[in-house]
């Protein structure tokens, strides 16, 4: 393969991961928001998912109630926004990496939850979804998907600066 | 186009583990999200949520009749109470003494006695070699259930659990809860149960089995597969009429409390 397809190559899949991610985190913050049951979508028919993603925080047994109170009432909104970051593909650097950070995180608790063999669900994508062996594999992949697609945007981006910058450009003082 | 000698080196790694990741990713991802898709659909073909309140325990019941004793009664609370919460249990898991300790306890107090809440307990006996006693606890506590005592060996069971598991006499722990015809009456359901082959280690107990008490224990584990129950304690929250997907392991009151609050303001 040519270098220009090389590139071209690269350049897709960081574009098919970071895609991936963004449907991960979006898939992730509905299957937490969405109604319980026969529910109707409602602010309150959140707040009731958001109480129920609660326990599930809870059963990991590692934070306080306010903490607790937190993460399940918080995450959400940031999956969805993040999720929605990364879609738009604006500063990917930034945006994977912070997604990677907080897959890191999740990985870390879940791979906790699993060693510790709490019978608990995942919470991952929504309730009724069991911490198995799956759940730390699946989730482990996530994040190597996630680094790689950090590092890849961190490459491309490294590349194109000095390429943007005109040769015999005086550098810019510092004003300080 | 001056980008790809630059890349060059970096893409000739980052492309092949990039696949690799993102196979390896769609395995992991699909894989566990069938079989839960598939057990899902199992559950709802075949527990409809009435059956799953015990409706189905008591119509298939025909146990032997020592005493002419009805199914056992394990539900604590008003059974027309909006929020139905079933707990599928084994008595000697510690999470459940946990649960039952630090959270149904609390619950009972505020939310069952004042009619919010019909709390069931499930029997879930877990085929675990180190939980030699469970079947035998699950025993007892049924049989006080069809004599209408459950309440009071329920909580027996569970706040003396560390006594009893080292030497598995549970009858000691019954009969100081129990006035003593009510012990007798206990004691006469649960003598043809106790010199059979450990249970534990069996997913159900055996066919022809002279003890009639394992009968309504299958029927609460047949319901728990059905959920399906692949831990305990697992809860199935019923709000008036619409079923919760069941949650697992063991929740603080607080947080529980919070999560029937917003339920019962729906």
């Amino acid at each position: 393969m040519s270098q220009e397809g090389r590139a071209k190559l690269g350049r897709i899949l960081l574009f098919l991961g970071r895609i991936a991610l963004a449907v991960i985190f979006l898939a992730a913050a509905y299957g937490k928001l969405k109604p319980l049951g026969n529910m109707h979508w409602s602010v309150a028919s959140a707040k009731t998912s958001l109480a129920m993603f609660a326990m599930q925080v809870d059963s990991y047994q590692m934070l306080s109630q306010s903490g607790v109170n937190f993460v399940a009432f918080y995450l959400p909104p940031f999956e969805l926004l993040l999720g929605l970051w990364l879609l738009s593909g604006i500063t990917l650097r930034f945006s994977s990496l912070i997604t990677t950070l907080l897959f890191g995180g999740l990985f870390g608790v879940v791979a906790r939850a699993y060693i510790l063999r709490l019978p608990i669900n995942c919470g991952c994508f929504g309730p009724s979804e069991q911490l198995t062996i799956w759940t730390v594999i699946r989730d482990g992949s996530m994040l190597a998907v996630s680094l790689a697609v950090t590092v890849g945007a961190f490459l491309v981006a490294r590349k194109r600066i000095p390429a943007e910058v005109p040769v015999g450009t005086p550098t810019p003082q510092r004003a300080d | 186009m001056t980008l790809f000698p630059r890349l060059r080196s970096g893409l000739g790694a980052f492309i092949p583990a990039m696949c690799t990741l993102a196979l390896v990713a769609a395995i992991a991802w699909l894989a566990p999200r069938n079989a839960a898709g598939h057990a899902q659909g199992q559950t709802q073909a075949a527990t409809p949520a009435k059956a799953i309140s015990g409706g189905s325990a008591k119509k298939s019941a025909k146990p032997v009749a020592e005493e002419k004793l009805g199914p056992p009664n394990k539900g604590l609370g008003n059974p027309s109470a909006p929020i139905v919460m079933e707990v599928f249990s084994d008595y000697m898991c510690p999470q459940c003494r946990n649960f039952y300790m630090n959270s149904l306890t609390y619950m009972m107090q505020d939310y069952v006695t004042l009619g919010k809440v019909y709390l069931v307990h499930r029997d879930f006996p877990l085929p675990i070699a180190q939980h030699k006693y469970n079947w035998d606890a699950a025993r007892w506590g049924t049989a006080a259930a069809r004599i209408g005592k459950f309440e009071e060996v329920d909580r027996a069971l569970y706040v003396n659990e560390p006594a009893w598991e080292a030497d598995g006499d549970i009858q000691r722990i019954v009969a100081s809860v129990l006035s003593p015809a009510d012990l007798k009456r206990v004691q006469k359901q649960v003598a043809p149960c106790l010199n059979q082959t450990p249970a534990n280690l069996r997913p159900t107990a055996p066919a022809g089995s002279s003890c009639s008490l394992d009968a309504f224990i299958n029927q609460d584990m047949a319901l728990g597969k059905a959920v399906p129950v692949q831990a305990t304690p697992t809860y199935v929250i019923t709000n008036k009429g619409n079923r919760i997907p069941a949650g697992s392991g063991y929740v603080s009151w607080p947080i529980m409390k919070q999560f029937l609050d917003s339920l019962a303001s729906q």
